[in-house]
């Protein structure tokens, strides 16, 4: 979602390392899964609806063995309420079916995201029928919600999704704005408080060194999105980790129709161990307390992706339906015949 | 027929006194609140699998899992005597369904009352590309048998011998084999043998009734194939037919045909 390249230059990393790491960073990039062996990992936030078979193919193949998709928008306003449907109801769908295919356990988050909270016709309809999804297997948490541009309406929405969060029993996934992004991200806080909601039910998202300290000081889970020029990179992270170690804090990608990487969770896995992060705190930041956080929901049951997926025979040969009738399951990218 | 006590008679032989008395507390609720029941169903109900999985109304329960089956009985307490709010609930369900809310309502298209209704859902779980929601229609499943138009169950029939699922586990499979059939897995053959691929040997079986001299052709290429089904399957379909150059190829290979009467060879043997 890098909409203002000059943002880029407004948040220089406030964290750069020694000489030598920065050295080391920039020359072992090119093997860095050597680094992960026998890790696995968890990305809390990633939008595989706008992701290739090509990206589930490298996300197990780097060890990422479960995902949670939120639902957000399309990078267009939609028009209408049965968009919203079919969406919802593809991440319940399609999408988990196809990550399947792939033996990559897939859950996601229902909610109204706050650039179309704008719309309050829209919006109005669009709250109707979030109960019907938020109820149903695999929901795990009302997202991604909060403020863009810190509008009343999107106030408003904000407001009554916590509403449904807190009698869902489910954690809330805040997204927290791009432009004055403390200011938005103690807003979404200060409200979630006042909702009386929990703080340990709630995941705060794209969180930076400024709004770090904040948000864990409050009892929040803080997440950060490895997202290249307008959100974090990963030394930055590796830095946050040092400073504040990896209670409640968590990796995703946010991977999306943009210039993102689906792999940026691996790939901050494997920075932080050459860096001298303990292999326990980079298992808590890359896996566990994503699912600690998500698991409170009732909808996670580890043992799905925690063993080696069993790929059921039934869905990946005989009822593959992503690959067609006749073909393998893989495709040698190097190689300039396809059979 | 009340099916639904059937059901519950199946219901009640496995469930624990925690979870039979949720069904019973749902059951003779509202549209509405069977409805949310419907979605609610794992959060209450075990995904053990079906203990006893005879069939009900032509529906048997093989490798169903508990909540599956617990779906359906509550689909089957819908009061229907009001046609337009109980398809407008069952539409509802359909149309916001997560994947195993799916697979329970198609698995639940022989229980639903106005079944003409519902042909489109039926067909529309054929066009389906999620395995398990193409797999509730196809298999187990007596709907297609019962109200498929020939054309439509072609379709779903082409699509298992294309995505190579086990045909044999269609309901009616046999008795439903048609001259249009045979025609398309003919030509189906033979774009996959230009591909230097197969169809699945069984598939062969559904062409029996309506050899003629252009499926002859595949029979003789089926016993010169390098694959032992493909013989096997090209011997089953010459004993099984009465067509008579199906006669005299059999001749040819006397020693696949003794195999074959004599058991050895079989299309159990061949179901995938």
């Amino acid at each position: 979602m890098c909409q203002k390249h000059s943002e880029i230059s407004q948040n220089p990393s406030h964290f750069e390392g020694s000489a030598e790491e920065f050295k080391i960073a920039s020359t072992v990039q090119a093997n860095y899964t050597d680094y992960i062996k026998g890790m696995k990992f968890f990305d809390p936030h990633i939008h595989m609806t706008s992701r290739t078979t090509d990206d589930y193919t490298a996300l197990i193949d780097a060890g990422v063995v479960a995902i949670i998709e939120p639902a957000f928008w399309l990078g267009q306003p939609r028009t209408g309420l049965s968009s919203f449907k079919d969406y919802f109801s593809s991440l319940v769908g399609w999408e988990r079916f196809r990550s399947s295919q792939f033996g990559i356990k897939h859950y996601c988050t229902i909610g109204l995201n706050s650039r179309e909270a704008n719309n309050e016709a829209l919006a109005e309809q669009v709250m109707e029928i979030l109960p019907i999804f938020l109820y149903k297997e695999g929901v795990v948490g009302v997202g991604e919600i909060g403020f863009d541009d810190q509008t009343a309406a999107e106030e408003k929405y904000y407001r009554l999704q916590l509403e449904l969060a807190k009698e869902a029993n489910l954690p809330v996934q805040v997204h927290t704005p791009h432009r004055d992004k403390k200011r938005g991200t103690e807003l979404s806080m200060s409200i979630a408080l006042e909702h009386g909601i929990d703080p340990g039910m709630v995941i705060i998202d794209h969180n930076n060194e400024e709004t770090v300290e904040s948000v864990l000081e409050k009892g929040f889970w803080a997440a950060f999105t490895i997202y290249p020029f307008t959100k974090m990179g990963n030394e930055r992270m590796v830095e946050i980790v040092k400073k504040y170690g990896s209670e409640r804090i968590m990796v995703n990608s946010a991977a999306d129709w943009g210039i993102s990487d689906p792999l940026a969770v691996p790939k901050t896995a494997a920075l932080m161990k050459i860096k001298g992060i303990s292999d326990e705190d980079i298992r808590l930041v890359t896996y566990q307390n994503a699912i600690d956080a998500f698991a409170q929901s009732g909808q996670i049951n580890a043992i799905d992706f925690e063993s080696p997926m069993e790929v059921d025979q039934n869905l990946k040969f005989n009822g593959n339906t992503v690959l067609r009738g006749g073909q393998i399951p893989r495709v040698e990218k190097n190689s300039i015949i396809i059979s | 027929m009340d099916y639904s006590s059937l059901l519950f008679d199946r219901i009640q032989s496995q469930a624990s006194a925690k979870e039979l008395s949720w069904i019973e507390s749902k059951a003779n609720g509202s549209l509405q609140s069977l409805q949310t029941a419907f979605v609610a169903a794992p959060r209450f109900i075990s995904k053990e699998f079906v203990q006893y999985p005879e069939p009900i109304n032509g529906v048997s329960f093989n490798n169903w899992t508990f909540d599956r089956l617990v779906r359906v009985y509550l689909l089957s307490k819908f009061n229907s005597s009001d046609k337009d709010s109980y398809i407008k609930a069952i539409d509802t369900l359909f149309d916001t369904a997560e994947n195993n809310e799916a697979v329970a309502l198609i698995s639940t298209l022989p229980f639903l009352a106005y079944p003409d209704y519902w042909m489109l859902r039926a067909t529309n779980a054929v066009r389906s590309n999620i395995g398990p929601v193409f797999d509730a229609i196809a298999f187990q499943n007596p709907f297609p048998k019962n109200l498929f138009s020939e054309l439509a169950w072609n379709q779903m029939v082409l699509k298992c011998i294309f995505n190579d699922k086990p045909i044999h586990k269609i309901e009616g499979v046999l008795d439903r084999a048609n001259a249009e059939l045979a025609h398309s897995i003919s030509y189906l053959a033979h774009e996959r043998w230009s591909a230097g691929r197969t169809i699945p040997a069984y598939a062969w079986r559904l062409v029996i009734n309506f050899l003629n001299e252009e499926i002859l052709k595949d029979i003789q290429y089926l016993f010169s194939s390098s694959s032992v089904h493909d013989r096997i399957a090209a011997t089953l379909v010459c004993i099984a037919t009465d067509f008579p150059g199906a006669k005299e190829e059999l001749k040819k290979h006397r020693d696949l045909e003794l195999k074959a009467k004599t058991d050895v060879f079989s299309w159990e043997g061949l179901e995938n």
